[in-house]
C-alpha cells in the first residue's frame, strides 16, 4: 500500500490498485459512520467517501483546500457530522465550530462531539449569526453546506461576523435548493455574482467547479474575503 | 458614543467606540450554569457589534482560563451541555404531538380488532343485541351474561327471550375482562385526544384556530414536524389534506374527497360544487400561513382566521351562479392548464 498526501491532512491511499481518499483517524479504532479503517505502518486512516461529502468531492476535483492542522473552522450545516469528522481528523491542533439547526440531526452530531475533543456543537440557525456570536471566535475558514435558497446571503453574513481578514470561504451550492427549474449553470452564475457584488463585504472567488459525478447539480467554490488594504 | 455591551459565553464585555475592550466581568466557571446562559443567548439574540475583540484573547487576558487548551476544553463541555439541553427542550413540542397522533392510530387499530372479536363472540349468547364498539363493551362490562340485565332495563325483555346460548361462568369472566380492556382503551383514547387539544393550543394555536386541534395535529404528523408543514407550499398542503390517512381519521361516510379531507369541513362540504375548488385553495393557503406563523412566532394571530372568513365570503359572493358551459371556458381553461403544466414539470424531474 502506498500513501500520498494530497493536501494538509488529506491522503490518497493506494490499496491493491484501488485509490481511496482518507484522513488520519485521531481516534484510532473508532469508525464514525461505518467507513473503513485502514492501518498502514502504525497509522490508522479512515476512508472518506467523496459521494457522501461535498468537501471530499472538492478534494478530488483538485480544489486547493485551505485547511491547516491549526485552523479554526466554522462549519455551517454540519448535519450528523460525516464531513465534520474528517475535518476534525485534519485539525490535529485546531477546532471546528459545527452549526446545525435540526435538533434531530444534532442528536447524532453530539455523539460525535462526545468522542472527539475538537468539535464544538452549536444548535442554531445559520441565518442568525448573532445567536451564536457569544460562542464563536474569529475563524480562518468558513465551510458551508446548508442547502438553503439564500445560501449566498448566509455565507456573507457569517463571514462578516466571523471570518478573519483574508480568511477563506468554502461553499457548496446546491442549485435545486435555490431554483428548482432554472438550469444549474444559470443558478451558479447568479450565486457567484451575488457573492462578488451583493453584500457589503467582498469576496475574491479563487476556484469554482461543479462537483459531478460525486454530487449532481452542486457547485463547489472557494473564495477569500477581500479586504481593502489601503486605509 | 455610548458604550456597547456584549455578552460572551464567559462574561459580559464592555466595549468602547471602536469595539475595543474596556471592561470585562466574568461569570462563574461552572459548566452547567454557563450552558444555561449559552442556551439563553441562542434564544434572546443580542445586538452584536461587528468590531469586537477576539473572544479567546479576552478569556485568556482576563484569566478566565490560563491556556489556549483550557479554553477549548471548557467551551466544548459547555456547548455539549447546552446542545443537549436544547434538544431535550425541543422534545416537548410537536414531536410529542406526533407521538400522540400515532398512539391514537395504534389504539384505533387495536380497539377495532378487539371490538370485532367481542361482537362475534358475545353474539353467540345474545344475538338480538344490536350494539357494537364502545357501547357493546360498556354493556358487557356492566352486565356480563344477559341473565344479569335487570328488570326494567330497556333490554330486559330482549335479554330474557333471547335465542342465544347459555353463557358459562368461565366464559362470562373472560368476555368481561376483554370488554373492560376495550373500555379502558376508549378511555385512553379520550385522554390522548384531550392531550392533543391542549398541546395543540400552545404549540400551534393558529393552525388549531383554522382546522381544529385534531386535524391540525394530523397535518403536523403527516408532514413530519411543524417546521416541515410550515415549509410546504399551500399546494402541498392541499395534497396531504386530501390523503387517505386524514380521510380515514375523520371517519365520515362521505364519498371519497374531491378537495382533500381537511376540506371536508362544512365550509366546503355545504358549498355549491362550483365554489368548492376556490374555497379549498383559500383554506389551504391559510393553513400554510397559520403553520408558518406558529413555527416562527408561536403567537395566536386572530387576523388569519378573520382574513380566511373574509376571503371565503368574497368567493361566495363572486361566484353566486354555476359557470356556463362553453362560452366562458376560455380564461378558466387557461387556469386549469397552468396547474397541469406545473404537475408535469414536477413529474419530469
Ligand atoms: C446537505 S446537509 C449537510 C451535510 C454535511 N455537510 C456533510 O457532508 O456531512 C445540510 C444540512 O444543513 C442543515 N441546515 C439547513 N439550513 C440550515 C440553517 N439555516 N442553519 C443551520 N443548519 C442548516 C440541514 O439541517 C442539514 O443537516
Amino acid at each position: 500500500m502506498s500513501v500520498k498526501e494530497l493536501s494538509r491532512g488529506i491522503y490518497e491511499l493506494n490499496l491493491d490498485d484501488r485509490k481511496m481518499l482518507a484522513t488520519r483517524n485521531i481516534m484510532p479504532g473508532l469508525s464514525v459512520y461505518g467507513e473503513r479503517l485502514i492501518v498502514d505502518d502504525g497509522t490508522e486512516y479512515r476512508q472518506w467517501e467523496p459521494s457522501r461529502s461535498k468537501l471530499g468531492a472538492m478534494v478530488l476535483k483538485n480544489f486547493e483546500i485551505p485547511l491547516e492542522p491549526d485552523s479554526t473552522v466554522l462549519y455551517l450545516g454540519a448535519a450528523s457530522g460525516t464531513t465534520v469528522s474528517h475535518v476534525s481528523d485534519m485539525l490535529t491542533d485546531g477546532l471546528v465550530y459545527a452549526v446545525e439547526f435540526s435538533p434531530r440531526t444534532m442528536r447524532d452530531l453530539i455523539q460525535l462531539c462526545d468522542q472527539r475533543p475538537n468539535i464544538i456543537p452549536i444548535l442554531a440557525d445559520a441565518n442568525k449569526p448573532q445567536s451564536y456570536a457569544h460562542i464563536v471566535e474569529k475563524v480562518d475558514v468558513i465551510f458551508q453546506d446548508v442547502a438553503q435558497p439564500n445560501q449566498a446571503e448566509i455565507a456573507a453574513i457569517n463571514s462578516k461576523y466571523f471570518l478573519e481578514e483574508h480568511g477563506h470561504l468554502m461553499l457548496s451550492i446546491k442549485s435545486r435548493s435555490i431554483d428548482t427549474v432554472a438550469s444549474p449553470k444559470k443558478v451558479f452564475k447568479e450565486e457567484v455574482r451575488k457573492l462578488e457584488s451583493d453584500f457589503d463585504i467582498e469576496f475574491e472567488v479563487l476556484q469554482r467547479k461543479e462537483l459531478d459525478p460525486f454530487h449532481e447539480d452542486h457547485l463547489g467554490l472557494v473564495a477569500r474575503m477581500f479586504v481593502d488594504d489601503e486605509d | 458614543m455610548a458604550d456597547m455591551e456584549f455578552t460572551a459565553w464567559f462574561g459580559k464585555l464592555k466595549l468602547g467606540d471602536a469595539g475595543e475592550l474596556e471592561d470585562c466581568s466574568l461569570f462563574d466557571k461552572d459548566p452547567e450554569k454557563l450552558a444555561g446562559l449559552v442556551v439563553e443567548l441562542h434564544g434572546n439574540v443580542q445586538d452584536v457589534p461587528l468590531q469586537r475583540p477576539d473572544l479567546r484573547e479576552v478569556a485568556l487576558e482576563s484569566c478566565f482560563v490560563e491556556l489556549d487548551e483550557d479554553y477549548d476544553v471548557l467551551l466544548r463541555d459547555v456547548c455539549i451541555r447546552a446542545a443537549k439541553s436544547q434538544i431535550s427542550q425541543t422534545d416537548t413540542d410537536d414531536s410529542r404531538i406526533i407521538q400522540a397522533v400515532q398512539a391514537l392510530d395504534d389504539i384505533d387499530k387495536n380497539v377495532n380488532e378487539l371490538s370485532e372479536r367481542l361482537f362475534e363472540w358475545y353474539g353467540r349468547y345474545f344475538p338480538e343485541l344490536e350494539m357494537t364498539g364502545e357501547e357493546l363493551a360498556r354493556f358487557i362490562s356492566a352486565y356480563g351474561s344477559r341473565a344479569n340485565v335487570p328488570e326494567g332495563h330497556a333490554l330486559s325483555e330482549k335479554a330474557s327471550q333471547s335465542m342465544g346460548a347459555e353463557l358459562s361462568f368461565a366464559d362470562e369472566e373472560l368476555l368481561r375482562a376483554l370488554a373492560n380492556n376495550i373500555c379502558s382503551l376508549y378511555d385512553t383514547r379520550r385522554y390522548i385526544e384531550n392531550y392533543i387539544n391542549t398541546s395543540m393550543g400552545s404549540v400551534a394555536p393558529n393552525l388549531c384556530n383554522i382546522t381544529g386541534a385534531s386535524i391540525g395535529a394530523r397535518l403536523i404528523s403527516m408532514a413530519g414536524s411543524l417546521q416541515k408543514l410550515a415549509a410546504f407550499p399551500s399546494s402541498t398542503v392541499q395534497v396531504i389534506g386530501a390523503s387517505r390517512a386524514l380521510f380515514k381519521h375523520l371517519r365520515s361516510r362521505a364519498p371519497s374527497p374531491k378537495h382533500g379531507t381537511i376540506f371536508n369541513n362544512p365550509v366546503i362540504k355545504n358549498a355549491p360544487w362550483w365554489q368548492r375548488g376556490k374555497l379549498a385553495r383559500a383554506l389551504a393557503a391559510k393553513i400554510s400561513l397559520a403553520a408558518r406563523t406558529d413555527f416562527y412566532s408561536g403567537e395566536l394571530s386572530p387576523s388569519i382566521k378573520e382574513a380566511l372568513d373574509k376571503k371565503l365570503d368574497s368567493i361566495r359572493q363572486a361566484n353566486p351562479n354555476p359557470p356556463k358551459r362553453e362560452p366562458k371556458a376560455q380564461p378558466q381553461g387557461k387556469g386549469g392548464k397552468k396547474t397541469h403544466r406545473g404537475k408535469r414539470k414536477g413529474g419530469k424531474r
